[in-house]
């Protein structure tokens, strides 16, 4: 009985016969048997929803149903939710409300909210909470779905409209036409529909299913492996271990390359790969995995930073004997003279704080696919990466392959935050599975597996000390950070550094000293995550100017206004900041949060807090070594003049680049945005970029962008010059048409010109790059990490409610005032401050991931690690203040980092105000509050904090 | 996260599926909304080799009220049962506990019979049960037994069903007259989180008094754990604050917590003290007509 049963489906008004065995859940069935891939997979437990769909007009996971179960229900699937050509009226709400960023989870919100709205057309805020309480998006775009589902009969009445919208919280005048109004982001029609496939949607011809196999010891020497009885398995075609890989060591800082694909001889953690096999499907590849046997030696294990750098520690890289005492990075800096600082002080905090293991958790698993070409040694990888050009260097190199003939696709990502960075174990074994089997492989990481290879935030164990006059200004801060690394470096080398870099960019800091250790610990290996390095330490700091603030009896704007950073400023570490308007962000948050009224007036329970934070707009070196620009463009001009297609190799991952790049082009260019085309992002097509990380799209390739506009304007106004008898200094180029400017009536259409110049001459094609300027930083070491061509400054004041008697914090309110010079698209804009809000209040309170003694992980899915839902989400009032970036196009910088940091200490600072209690420890849990509600009550502390310090 | 192999059986009656389930022996698994189910089989912390789905067996399906009480399905999913008018017209604090309970797709998929069966600690629907002194009835390949509900659950995903047994019904009582009903619980984020601590509370009214009271710990105890010396405080005495204080105390000292992930046995147990306030108060409050 446990053979293929007949099954008749009914998924979206179609009956659809099938032959499925009795363990395939309905997940997998609408997606490997009957190809509708718009239905997601992101956790396959019920904990996420990206995988819901209606059953009989209810909303389910269809992760937990099986098939066979389902038997004579009606399923509708995303496919089935528009009729026809015509998007059905929740579709086009979240399209004109700008309620998707990744996309991943989309369909299944739209699933849901299809299904309340069938009972209730017109449900309440809770009535919505508690209907999408079961979808999570990682984006944090809850506040823009909740404004779709509140308003989708309104967007009905109205036909899809692409076309420009003002936007009524525009602060900015510019005399722009495309960039600063929030046009449709040009990947919402396909993410609506299901249609956008991601890398674990696609389906080629004879594709085989990879898995890797992970130790299950901390620490280890494998001492045997058998393969055998996996490679028996019927439908098994390919295992491969540590033998069959490369010797090469790679990694992502070229200084500390010590990551092998599959492991050699020793595994450091738990989770790391020792083995791989490629099987007909996913099944027979997993249930292959558990006929392999290895044998270890165990070995005593590490997972401690602080344990780990004794000298009796265990190390966990003995083979590199640099790494001594399990420091895989040192910084030590000091700039002015902290001591003569602490001297000059009036009052002086020294606090110890201690930050968490929170994780990137995308929505969409990492999966890659490799094929081998027919035609000689070419190989073609899709993967969802935010950095395919690394990708394409990285696998160059270890498979000693030229980086030509490597051809990298990156299909839309569902979510990176930096998770999706470095080149993985799933490219490279897809590559050699490939190769072996002659067939191409498709790897993606379970949801467990994710959390084992990790690559999230750095656990910071943080000691600093912040010396300030009596009227709040600074005069030495000193901090010492325990970085817990993992066991292998990813990024961290960066990470330790700009843990200490990033701290100087924000307040005028005139003696400045950082010792920044990054040890290896016998756990998953820490990485890049949203604000790399920067949120525990501004957590830190930020803290420590209330503290300070408190003590002389200073408001806590006040403080900030009074050492705030001004623009056109080298800090003591060598950055150069251009624009600021930061002490605006500070202004306008005192002025429009409420802030005087409330502060110190608030009931008791209720608090309000103050946090501030930036980010670098692009890292100003990169990764390894090259002298090749940072962002590189292509623009070419349809023959009919009427479309462009734009070539350009960034990593849409939600956060917008993918509508913001067309908009910059089309400015330029002076046409609208919807005659911009975007090509897909793949290396065949498109020059190397660096891709999406430190923040860097909008001014980076945004810059080159616009250069490569630039350049066929350049072309068509000199025909059209000629054609009006003109200068072509004097044409202006705009909305489709190219005129005199000083008398517009005097014109042509710009196809026209287009069409006369392609007539001429052929293809018009303008190319564009952008490389940072040069010498950016010091000469220090470490001194290139916090360069960056520009920054970003923001404020964010916090509200929240403490209930005194369990601890629980729930996070009322934000006012946000970001300084990101002009804002290309406001709705992209405001949906990145709005989820960096929402990630940074899950990592306050809630995220942490856990492991036990033997490093086993505790909570490696989303049901033991939680991040924040749809019924956590606080009010957002975000806002942006006017200012321009000399280096930025069109006066831009980043919005989707700097968002973040200021999150953590505005939470603390609130529950201080809200009961008193310190938080010095992340995450900020209801129990840890009422253990410091109990103390201060011990000591004989009022319910609140005002007036008292703990 | 691939399920092993197994049968899948979908019987059209109760007696075909206990018999079907006697014949198949220890591998089997009942399934009903599989919420929990098959993420243990997906995990490897259960396995079966059968499994028999009770979709289609009419006797489990529908919520009755009748003149004994209210007859809920074991098949009832959750949301059907927090929908159900005669629900709010009889026990109005069951539906509002199960709204508390995971998201849509958990309560549209998950059966009650389901959330009892699967026997989890931090069940959210048996602890009111309890304190409403449920029945429950059980149908196996021997016939038929009725049991109080408080003598179902053995431990942590253990119960006294037999191999072949299901769970039928819960037979809810009606509720006397001044009587209230609370479920007060503590999870970690606002929504799709698991309770850390639970207190469900009945109270009725005897005049100015306390007639009777039953209080019941979730998530706190390996089973639904019926707080009798707390209980015992309340009998008979006036409602007010200083009682419930003591009464909270008292519960706090029987709960049988762990330490996990979520927290301390510390912490446990004074949350159950605040929501065993919680529980009372709302309770006595609704025992008076009042609206809360």
């Amino acid at each position: 009985m446990s053979g293929r049963i007949l099954v008749s489906l009914k998924v979206n008004g179609r009956e659809h016969d099938l032959a499925v065995k009795p363990n395939t859940t309905l997940l997998h069935a609408i997606r490997d048997e009957l190809g509708l891939t718009g239905t997601k997979c992101g956790c396959e437990s019920g904990d996420c929803g990206a995988c819901t769909v209606l059953l009989d007009g209810r909303a389910v996971n269809s992760c937990l149903i099986l098939a066979v179960d389902a038997a004579g229900a009606e399923i509708t699937t995303i496919e089935g939710l528009a009729s026809g050509a015509e998007l059905h009226p929740l579709q086009k709400a979240f399209i004109k409300y700008g309620a998707l960023q990744c996309g991943y989870c989309t369909p299944g919100q739209l699933m849901a909210a299809r299904a309340l709205l069938e009972r209730n057309p017109n449900p309440s805020r809770e009535e919505i909470h508690a209907a999408l309480s079961g979808n999570l998006c990682r984006c944090g775009t809850y506040p823009r779905i909740e404004q779709a589902i509140q308003n989708w009969r309104s967007a009905a009445d109205q036909a899809l409209d692409a076309r420009p919208r003002p936007d009524d919280e525009q602060d900015q005048q510019r005399d722009l036409q495309v960039v600063g109004h929030g046009v449709t982001r040009y990947d919402a029609p396909d993410k609506v529909t299901g249609r956008a496939r991601y890398t674990g949607d696609i389906r080629l011809p004879d594709m085989l299913h990879g898995k890797i196999l992970g130790s299950r010891v901390a620490h280890g020497i494998i001492r045997r492996i058998d393969t055998a009885r996996a490679r028996e398995l019927p439908g098994v075609l390919a295992v491969i271990t540590g033998r069959d890989v490369p010797d090469t060591w790679y990694g992502v800082s070229p200084a500390r390359y010590d990551e092998q694909i599959l492991a050699k001889e020793r595994v450091r953690y738990v989770g790391d790969e020792v083995a791989a096999v490629a099987a007909v499907d996913e099944e027979t590849a997993e249930r292959a995995l558990q006929l392999i046997e290895v044998e270890y030696e165990e070995l005593p294990a590490v997972f401690d930073p602080e344990e780990a750098m004794q000298p009796d520690a265990p190390l966990v890289h003995p083979e590199h004997p640099r790494f001594a005492r399990n420091v895989n990075t040192k910084v030590e800096w000091h700039f002015g003279d902290v001591a003569r600082g602490f001297a000059e002080a009036d009052c002086i905090r020294e606090q110890r704080f201690v930050g968490n293991r929170s994780y990137q958790a995308p929505l969409e698993p990492h999966a890659a696919i490799a094929r081998w070409e027919h035609h000689g040694g070419r190989l073609t990888v899709w993967s969802s990466a935010q950095t395919p050009h690394y990708m394409q260097h990285m696998l160059a190199r270890v498979f000693e392959l030229p980086m030509g003939s490597i051809r990298m696709i990156r299909p839309p990502v569902g979510g990176g935050f930096g998770a999706k960075c470095e080149t993985t174990p799933l490219e490279f074994c897809a590559v050699i599975l490939a190769r072996m089997t002659g067939r191409p492989v498709m790897m993606k990481y379970s949801r467990q597996e994710m959390f084992y290879h990790f690559r999230g935030r750095h656990k910071q164990y943080i000691d600093m000390k912040v010396g300030v006059k009596k009227d709040g200004t600074l005069t030495a801060v000193q901090s010492r950070i325990l970085l817990d690394g993992g066991a292998y470096t990813s990024f961290g080398v960066i990470t330790a550094y700009y843990a200490g870099s990033m701290l100087p960019t924000l307040y005028k800091i005139p003696n400045y000293k950082y010792d920044g250790y990054r040890i290896y610990t016998n756990l998953p290996a820490s990485g890049a995550m949203r604000g790399h390095g920067v949120p525990q330490p501004r957590f830190a700091m930020e803290s420590l100017l209330d503290m300070l603030a408190e003590d002389l009896g200073l408001d806590p704007i006040e403080i900030r206004l009074r050492n705030a950073m001004e623009p056109n400023t080298r800090t003591i570490n060598d950055l150069d900041v251009s624009s600021c308007e930061f002490k605006a962000t500070l202004e306008r948050a005192r002025r429009e949060s409420g802030w005087t009224e409330k502060r110190g007036r608030l009931a008791p329970g209720k608090g309000i807090g103050v946090g501030c934070g930036g980010f670098v707009s692009g890292a100003g070196y990169p990764i390894y070594r090259s002298d090749f620009p940072h962002s590189n463009a292509v623009i070419r001009v349809h023959e009919d003049g009427l479309a462009v297609s734009l070539f350009i190799a960034t990593a849409e991952i939600g956060q917008g680049c993918d509508t913001v790049l067309p908009q910059i082009a089309a400015e330029e260019l002076g046409i609208p945005y919807e005659r911009v085309w975007l090509a897909e992002c793949d290396s065949v097509l498109a020059p190397i970029d660096l891709g999406s990380y430190a923040s860097r799209v909008t001014l980076m390739a945004g810059n080159a962008v616009k250069m490569a506009a630039a350049e066929v304007k350049s072309q068509l106004l000199k025909i059209a010059a000629r054609q009006l008898g003109c200068d072509p200094h004097g044409l202006t180029a705009r909305d489709g048409r190219i005129f005199i400017a000083e008398h517009p009536q005097l014109g042509m259409g710009w196809d026209e010109v287009a069409r006369l110049a392609f007539s001429r001459s052929g293809p018009v094609v303008g190319t564009g790059y952008y490389q940072p300027p040069p010498g950016l930083g010091g000469t220090y070491k470490g001194a290139t990490v916090g360069t960056s061509p520009a920054y970003s400054f923001a404020t964010s004041v916090c509200e929240v409610a403490v209930d005194l008697q369990t601890g629980y914090v729930t996070v009322e309110r934000f006012h946000d005032f970001s300084d990101a010079g002009t804002v290309i698209n406001p709705v992209t804009f405001h949906g990145q401050v709005e989820g960096g809000i929402i990630m940074g209040l899950g990592e306050t309170l809630l995220e942490d991931v856990r492991h036990d003694r033997r490093g086993v992980l505790l909570n490696p899915d989303l049901h033991g690690y939680l991040i924040p839902t749809i019924c956590d989400t606080p009010a957002i009032h975000s806002r942006a203040v006017d200012s321009y970036e000399p280096h930025g196009p069109f006066g831009a910088k980043e919005i989707g980092e700097g968002c973040l940091p200021p999150i953590l200490g505005a939470i603390a600072n609130a529950i201080y105000d809200a009961c008193g209690v310190r938080a010095t420890e992340l995450p900020i849990t209801a129990e840890s509050i009422l253990r410091g509600l109990k103390a201060r009550r011990e000591r004989g502390g009022g319910p609140t904090g005002r007036g008292s310090t703990t | 996260m691939e399920i092993a192999d197994l049968s899948y059986h979908r019987p059209a009656t109760l007696a075909e599926a206990c018999r079907l389930a006697g014949r198949l022996g220890a591998g089997v698994r009942f399934l009903a909304g599989g919420t929990e189910l098959l993420v243990d089989l997906k995990s490897k912390r259960d396995a079966a080799e059968h499994l028999v789905s009770l979709r289609d067996v009419p006797e489990l399906r529908g919520i009755r009220d009748e003149d004994d009480g209210l007859h809920i399905g074991a098949m009832a999913s959750l949301a059907e049962v927090a929908e159900s008018s005669a629900v709010a017209r009889r026990f109005p604090a069951l539906g509002e506990a199960i709204l508390t309970m995971g998201g849509a797709q958990i309560r549209n998929q998950a059966t009650i019979g389901g959330n009892f069966c699967r026997a989890v600690s931090c069940a959210d629907t048996p602890p009111l049960c309890l304190a409403a002194g449920a029945r429950l009835r059980l149908a196996g390949g021997e016939g038929e037994r009725i049991l109080p509900a408080e003598e179902f659950f053995v431990g942590p995903r253990l119960t006294v069903l037999q191999p072949g047994e299901v769970l039928v019904e819960i037979h809810l009582p009606p509720l006397p007259a001044a009587t209230g009903a609370s479920y007060q619980r503590f999870s970690l984020r606002g929504g799709m989180a698991v309770a850390v601590a639970a207190v469900a509370a009945l109270i009725r009214l005897d005049g100015e008094r306390i007639g009777a009271a039953r209080v019941v710990l979730g998530a706190v105890a390996p089973v639904p754990l019926i707080a009798r010396a707390c209980t015992g405080i309340l009998a008979d005495e006036p409602p007010a604050a200083g009682l419930f204080a003591r009464a909270g105390r008292a519960a706090a000292a029987e709960a049988q917590p762990i330490t996990d992930i979520r927290g301390s046995e510390a912490y446990r147990r004074e949350l159950v003290e605040i929501l065993t306030v919680r529980a009372l108060e709302t309770a006595t409050a609704r025992a008076r007509g009042e609206r809360t």
